[in-house]
């Protein structure tokens, strides 16, 4: 989890973001679940100064702590969408600044390959989506879950057998 | 028999030979079990007659036949759970994921020599001789039905 810092603001910020929720008319069926990838040397520290400054995140996203995208596999994603996520979300270092050279690359090819693996049965590929940042860029981190959070509520809950 | 190096650099040296296309039947006959194929690659790389190439594509019904207890099969059913209908065929993969992508085997130029076989890490391919019986790993050639055509 981020700093409790992050925690606190994100707590602070749930009233207002569950009404913005609400206002796009999609909380009727519940609340949604993200779960987010982050990657511990840029979005994680992203998020952590996001916390540091009190700037709100949506409730929806709940973080997980990964030390590069490029251990996230189809198998991570999927099987948080089979248990309970509406949406995963990964968040890895700008493209070329890698701290282990090309995770975050094999990482967006992976996106890429679940998003045409849940297309090809019927699910909406934007349900998983991957965003690029830089440890000191905690407004694009903010950014990117508010449009996850945006999208994710946007479409019906996920599904499942 | 299957061509050694030298036999295919000797062929190869003669006009209109193309030693890599060989007749049906030479050696052992190949079976695939694609749903048991992890997509290692390690076949491919092992063939000495180009019959096996890693395609660009994959098809989501292997994740479906995988065998409990494996990744594929893991993913199989976690895509099951969520799937609103049966997958519908195969798709391009991007070149980064190296692991699922089908192998595509062209009966055409094996050379039958199992050497795939060998190289299987999960007994997805199998050597069987000519009469049908089915073997594990390596097939003797004292055990082939039918002796080995000139």
């Amino acid at each position: 989890m981020p700093s409790a810092g992050a925690a606190k603001a994100a707590g602070e910020a749930a009233a207002p973001i569950a009404a913005e929720a609400a206002g796009d008319g999609a909380a009727e069926d519940g609340e949604r679940t993200i779960i987010g990838f982050f990657c511990r040397e840029c979005a994680y520290a992203a998020a952590d100064a996001t916390g540091n400054a009190r700037t709100p995140l949506p409730t929806t996203v709940r973080s997980v702590l990964v030390p590069c995208t490029g251990r996230v596999g189809p198998l991570h994603v999927m099987s948080a969408l089979a248990e309970g996520a509406d949406g995963v979300l990964l968040a890895g270092c700008l493209e070329g600044q890698c701290h282990h050279r090309e995770g975050n690359l094999s990482a967006l090819d992976r996106v890429a390959f679940v998003q045409r693996l849940l297309e090809s049965v019927g699910v909406e590929p934007e349900r998983v989506q991957m965003f690029t940042m830089s440890a000191a860029d905690s407004p694009r981190l903010v950014a990117a879950t508010r449009r996850m959070h945006a999208t994710i509520s946007a479409l019906p809950r996920l599904r499942r057998l | 028999m299957p061509l050694t190096a030298r036999g295919r650099e000797i062929l190869g040296s003669l006009p209109g030979v193309a030693p890599t296309t060989t007749t049906d039947g030479i050696g052992c006959e190949i079976v695939r079990r694609d749903e048991l194929c992890i997509g290692c690659g390690r076949c491919v790389k092992a063939c000495p007659s180009a019959a096996l190439a890693e395609s660009s594509r994959f098809d989501p019904v292997q994740l479906y036949r995988a065998p409990a207890g494996t990744t594929r099969g893991a993913l199989g059913a976690a895509l099951r759970r969520i799937a609103r209908h049966e997958p519908n065929g195969s798709f391009e993969v991007p070149p980064r994921v190296r692991t699922f992508r089908t192998i595509e085997f062209d009966r055409t130029r094996c050379l039958g020599c199992g050497a795939c076989t060998r190289a299987c890490p999960t007994g997805a391919v199998k050597a069987r001789p000519v009469d049908g019986r089915e073997a594990g790993g390596t097939v003797l050639s004292s055990e082939l039905a039918s002796p080995v055509p000139a």
